[in-house]
């Protein structure tokens, strides 16, 4: 396998019904990413999944798949390239009336009739999910966590090398998604399949993405790997959709005696946000030394970025304008980012906190 | 009489399997063009699934006995003559194909539209989907519909006496009610409910058995 295999080229992709869902939309997967594309809901992510899952047709554009053009072909071209697609739809989808198994078997059995290469290859995928002994368990008696598993194991059935999930986690609770997710990234590790998911889920992304791609009315808006985008967001879109994840944000009431600007001894509220690398440092301890400001932390909590930490705390420190200056200066170059959420006047400004 | 209740009990027999197998054909085939052709559906052309629906509900209007005597022209033509068990199983086929058409085509309807897309991202073909995915589905459904109908065809052969087409439900009007032989009334009667019992249950039972 070539380290710079691209698995999927898109290139100007443009979709349109009466309105435009999708504009000029370009992006290159390498073989062996997990992507995740991310937006709010509209933003034209399933639109886009299913461009590439062949369920539409893209009005421009083109998409290339393990180098093949998937766009303007025949029907029987598309169909092929298809059978290299897995995928995995937000509800599980399997059919009622067959075992696990018989679920897991359906893809190929649809166009090969029976055989037992495929039996042994669904066997070994539903083991893969870890559902030993489920095999013959009919979806009625499987959870749902579990039916997930047997939709993911039949979405690998095959030669697959590329697996597109659409808000697949949505039925789920969290603690059942994330061994989901991880499910995900350990057949990406040792199948080898690049991974498409799509998701209005921060959280989703931050668990398994490599790559994350921002989707804001029909365009990519920003692309970068998972830590950059976490740590350095450049679109509002993607700073809003982040701040539903790392920041405990002020509860309302004290959000509402925020002043935009400061005033006659006043206290400035602070938002860090550090990495690991950041982390390690003793920083609160060291500002507060070098400046000689009282620091008080009012939120705090950390984070992790797959296996990075990160952390983002929310401090307030008595307001003069040359010292937060200097402050802010001195934690850039700590590669901390400092943001001033805004002030509050001193007479409250411990009280509430105690 | 033990001979005549068991002749009519065969001509009843003959006509309920005969016209549901042919109905059930006809029917699947209908229901299939129905759903194919929908707006929505996997090869949509409108206006057949439309001018067919208006001609399924016409026929469905159709009181079982005006439409024996509506089709003796097309029976004659059909079968050669207009009167006897056979000539009564062409309405009771036609009646039998609208009612399972419509029945097995909502139980094809059923089947949800993301299980269609599975398929449709699978790569598979419009026929691979309908009888390997909707069709499957739809089983339980179909024959808990097909039990129903096979139970009002049954009901509707009584109807037959008119054309000559013997039966049970012919016995019960001409010897039980028109003759005043209230035992073979009963008798007839009795035999007819342990028939739709049996039937009820036969079905019941397949339906469990489909059904996971």
């Amino acid at each position: 396998m070539e380290p710079h295999f691209l698995s999927i080229i898109i290139k100007n992709l443009g979709k349109s019904y009466n309105v435009a869902i999708l504009k000029d939309i370009n992006l290159e997967v390498p073989q062996n990413q997990i992507l995740g594309i991310i937006g709010k809901s509209g933003a034209g992510k399933s639109t886009l999944l299913r461009c590439l899952n062949g369920l539409e047709q893209p009005t421009t554009g083109t998409i290339t798949i393990d180098n093949q053009l998937f766009t303007g072909v025949s029907d029987k071209e598309r169909r092929r390239i298809q059978h290299k697609i897995g995928n995995v739809f937000q509800s599980v989808n399997l059919l009622s009336r067959l075992t696990a198994l018989e679920n897991v078997m359906f893809p190929l059995k649809l166009f090969k009739g029976n055989s037992k290469d495929i039996h042994s290859q669904a066997l070994k995928l539903l083991h893969l999910v870890g559902l030993n002994g489920k095999e013959n368990a009919y979806p009625s008696q499987l959870s749902g966590g579990q039916a997930q598993r047997v939709a993911i194991a039949r979405a690998l059935m095959g030669d697959v090398s590329l697996l597109l999930c659409d808000e697949f986690t949505s039925a789920l609770d969290f603690e059942t998604s994330l061994e989901i997710l991880e499910l995900l990234r350990d057949l990406n590790k040792r199948l080898g399949v690049t991974i498409i998911l799509i998701t209005h889920d921060m959280a989703i992304v931050r668990e398994i993405c490599d790559e994350v791609c921002v989707l804001e009315a029909g365009q990519i808006v920003e692309k970068n790997d998972i830590t950059s985008i976490l740590l350095h967001p450049q679109h509002t879109v993607t700073k809003s959709l982040i701040r539903h994840l790392i920041t405990k944000d002020l509860p309302h009431h004290l959000q509402e005696k925020l002043n935009k600007t400061p005033t006659d001894k006043c206290f400035a509220l602070l938002r860090l946000f550090f990495s690991s690398k950041a982390a390690g440092d003793p920083i609160i301890a060291s500002i507060v030394k070098t400046y000689d400001v009282p620091i008080n932390i009012l939120l705090g909590s950390l984070d992790h970025i797959r296996e990075t930490a990160f952390g983002s705390l929310i401090v307030s420190i008595p307001f003069e304008l040359e010292k937060i200056t200097n402050i802010m200066k001195d934690l850039d170059q700590r590669s901390v980012s400092a943001e001033i959420l805004g002030y509050f006047p001193q007479s409250g400004g411990h009280s509430w906190n105690s | 009489m033990e001979q005549l209740v068991l002749h009519s009990f065969l001509e009843t027999l003959f006509m309920v399997t005969a016209s549901m197998f042919f109905g059930t054909a006809i029917g699947i085939f209908l229901a299939f063009l129905l759903v194919l052709t929908k707006p929505s559906g996997l090869w949509p052309k409108p206006w057949i699934s439309q001018s067919l629906g208006v001609f399924l509900n016409a026929f469905r209007s159709i009181p079982f006995i005006i439409l024996i005597i509506l089709m003796i022209p097309f029976t004659r033509f059909w079968v050669g003559t207009s009167i006897g068990t056979a000539a009564a199983t062409l309405p009771l086929t036609f009646a039998a194909s609208l009612l399972i058409a419509r029945i097995i085509e909502d139980a094809l309807n059923t089947t949800s539209k993301g299980l269609i897309e599975v398929g449709k991202a699978l790569g598979a073909s419009n026929l691979q989907i309908i009888f390997k995915i909707q069709l499957r589905e739809a089983l339980p459904l179909i024959v808990s519909g097909l039990t129903t109908v096979s139970i009002n065809i049954i009901g509707f052969s009584a109807m037959a006496g008119t054309v000559g087409g013997g039966g049970l439900g012919d016995l019960a009007i001409r010897y039980g009610y028109q003759r005043y032989d209230f035992t073979l009334l009963v008798l007839i009667v009795i035999i007819l409910i342990i028939i739709v019992q049996c039937v009820q249950m036969t079905g019941n039972f397949l339906e469990a058995k489909l059904k996971k």
